[in-house]
């Protein structure tokens, strides 16, 4: 068994008079399949980037390391979260449906990670 | 000056001869543009199991685009009870995943319409939720009467 230790910072001067610096840790035990840091290149065809059969409870990491171009994550049919460019996701997922991921256009790369709880 | 989100994932001990250090940044802005977003909503609640709840507003509740980009979602299950305790979350009665205590999540979020609202259901008894939602236009529900 290992631990993964995921931080958040969310901080802003813009969104009131009073600054927000919220900052939020956790300590999860992983003890099944990982994947670390990897890269795909998506299309704008839809990819199966986990497939719910092969996993149990996880925890996703994902990454747009493009530009300018954005990618769609769906969760099954629903389409579900949008990153632009330079923009991630973390994210526990029961693999209850698959996840799939698709560009707007062009071949962006896709950073991702699962941990298998 | 902008707001901002950064994660960092480690672990020393998940592979074999090599830790894990993982991290990221993005600054937040208005859909489309290189603007900085200007509105958020943010609080603590506390939510009974049993029912499913609506968390954040409708794709009609947002302006214009705003709705289909540049809407970020912070949730974490502030409950420190055990396993039993647990949120789930999704979208559009698609389960995506379990909140236990101390977890937490951050997505941009993809309201492309009323349907793909953010649901969440405590499970096991009463979970207390800290979460923030970001969004460059949303607005207020015109008055019932």
């Amino acid at each position: 068994m290992a631990t993964l230790t995921p931080t958040l910072t969310l901080a802003s001067t813009d969104t009131g008079s009073d600054e927000l610096s919220l900052s939020v840790t956790d300590s999860l035990n992983i003890t099944k399949a990982i994947i670390s840091p990897s890269k795909v290149a998506l299309s704008t065809g839809d990819l199966t980037l986990f497939a719910a059969a092969s996993y149990t409870k996880s925890y996703v990491y994902l990454k747009n390391t493009d530009d300018t171009i954005a990618m769609d994550i769906d969760f099954g049919t629903q389409l579900s979260i949008q990153l632009a460019a330079g923009e991630f996701a973390f994210f526990p997922w029961e693999s209850s449906g698959n996840i799939l991921a698709k560009s707007a256009s062009g071949t962006p790369y896709l950073e991702y990670a699962i941990f298998e709880a | 000056m902008a707001t901002t989100a950064t994660i960092s994932i480690s672990s020393p001990d998940l592979m074999p001869g090599s830790s894990l250090s993982i991290a990221a940044n993005t600054t937040l802005t208005k859909a489309g543009v290189t603007a900085d977003l200007t509105q958020m909503e943010t609080g603590v609640i506390s939510l009974v199991s049993g029912t499913e709840y609506r968390l954040g507003p409708l794709a009609t509740e947002m302006a214009d685009d705003a709705h289909d980009i540049a809407s970020y979602l912070y949730i974490c299950n502030t409950t420190t009870e055990d396993a039993t305790y647990y949120i789930d979350w999704g979208i559009n009665e698609t389960m995506i995943g379990r909140l236990y205590a101390g977890d937490w999540m951050f997505i941009p979020w993809n309201a492309s319409d009323d349907a793909a609202e953010i649901e969440i259901e405590p499970q096991g008894g009463t979970n207390t939720i800290e979460y923030a939602f970001f969004n460059s236009d949303f607005i207020l529900p015109t008055a019932a009467a």
